[in-house]
């Protein structure tokens, strides 16, 4: 047997323990999934939310998440997988909670009460505009798509560990993100300068 | 590659493009970066660990191993409890008899219908009547000839039993379709009267009368008329 499958089942033995102490309560047990795992489901978080404390609420709310759901997680599977899952959800739902309290709020407010320079463009270059239009072309990215787009590159997931998370296969995670890409391309071609 | 790409235009377009794309993206990346880097991991754990502590009930315990075999997905689930309600509905269904009349209706019937049933009724009973008439005509003869076959009273009781059922049959032979039974069961009610009065041996005299009297009327062969076109439903 090889070193890294050994060193994977290793890993999932120690975190099945992990869970298991959960269960009876061991918050030292809960400390440590959260030290191991909270970086990782804070890149996922923000790469949704695109902002830091919403992000931070999204990683609290993920592991309270986790707290609750310990016993339902089945050896075997992926955890880092599951538990990505879980964050992508939580963060789906503030994203949308935000963006309903966002419009809600721009028509109550009145119009001089809303901070029209919310950026300093001063010094804005197309640099920075292309940093907003590619922004807001992975956020229009069909859901699948982003999500592979960002675990690859925000993550820096393999795509075996992709494929775990969305319970895909290796194949479709690959071709997901060879479209999210394409898509990209397309949509940032007037921007980037190029032929769509 | 970068020999071909210097070479021609569409594809150095293309790489410069997705470099764009990737020089975007570590951007995206590093921007996630600072922002964890102003995150204090070591409190965030104790903080979301003492948040679960006082928000949370104990977390739910895994599904006994036992009972893996009966967790069911979701679409088995829905076809389990698919089955169940079909099942329960057609228990029902065919439980149920169908409709049933109103217990203050009663049995319908049509007219016609109970006046042929009627009608059915009162033809095998005169055809009981006169069988077994008949048979008491015939033992009454051969007593005549050969001395009492049925000792007199039980003859006598016998007439009575016959007399009693032409009492009961009288009202079905009011019909018309049962005017000639009608004629031949008065006639033989007539001589059974007689016999039922009498419980001795009936004195050579007198069976010698009423055996002309069935002679005389040929009740022996109307009676075998009668019961065929009765039988025979003319």
């Amino acid at each position: 047997m090889s070193e890294v499958p050994r060193n994977r089942e290793a890993e999932a033995a120690e975190i099945a323990s992990l869970l298991e102490r959960i269960q009876a309560g061991d918050r030292e047990a809960f400390m440590t999934v959260i030290r191991l795992y909270q970086q990782k489901v804070f890149v996922m978080a923000y790469s949704i939310l695109r902002d830091r404390e919403d992000a931070l609420d999204a990683v609290q709310e993920t592991f309270l998440k986790l707290y609750q759901k310990a016993g339902l997680y089945k050896p075997g599977n992926s955890f880092q997988g599951w538990l990505l899952q879980m964050a992508k959800n939580v963060s789906i739902d503030s994203y949308r909670k935000n963006r309903k309290k966002r419009r809600e709020w721009e028509t109550t407010t009145p119009l001089d009460d809303i901070p029209v320079a919310v950026e300093d463009r001063a010094g804005d270059s197309a640099h920075s505009d292309l940093r907003i239009a590619f922004s807001r072309s992975v956020e229009t990215l069909a859901e699948r798509q982003r999500m592979v787009f960002v675990m690859r590159h925000y993550n820096e997931l393999p795509f075996n560990e992709i494929s775990a998370a969305m319970r895909i296969s290796v194949g479709t995670a690959k071709s997901l993100h060879f479209k999210a890409v394409q898509n990209l391309r397309k949509r940032l071609s007037p921007v980037l300068g190029i032929q769509p | 590659m970068s020999e071909h790409n210097d070479k021609c235009p569409d594809c150095r377009a293309e790489a410069d493009a997705y470099e764009k794309l990737v020089r975007e993206t570590d951007a995206v990346k590093a921007e996630i970066r600072r922002a964890a880097a102003t995150v204090d991991w070591d409190a965030l754990p104790a903080l979301i660990a003492d948040r679960a502590a006082a928000e949370l009930p104990k977390p739910a315990a895994r599904p006994r191993a036992w009972l893996a075999p009966f967790r069911l997905t979701p679409v088995l689930a829905g076809a389990a409890a698919g089955l169940v309600v079909g099942a329960v509905v057609m228990y029902f269904a065919l439980r149920t008899p169908g409709p049933r009349p109103d217990p203050g209706v009663g049995y319908f019937a049509s007219g016609e219908f109970l006046d042929r049933a009627e009608l059915e009724q009162a033809r095998r009973n005169t055809v009981d009547y006169l069988e077994k008439s008949q048979y008491m005509l015939l033992e009454m003869l051969d007593s005549s000839e050969q001395g009492p076959v049925v000792p007199p009273a039980i003859r006598a009781e016998r007439a009575r039993d016959l007399v009693q059922k032409k009492r009961y049959l009288n009202a079905q032979l009011e019909r018309y379709q049962m005017a000639k039974a009608k004629a031949i069961c008065d006639q033989i009610e007539l001589l059974f009267r007689e016999l039922a009065q009498v419980s001795d041996e009936l004195p050579a005299a007198e069976l010698g009368r009423l055996r002309g009297f069935v002679e005389e009327r040929q009740l022996l062969l109307k009676i075998n008329l009668v019961k065929k076109e009765l039988q025979s439903g003319v």
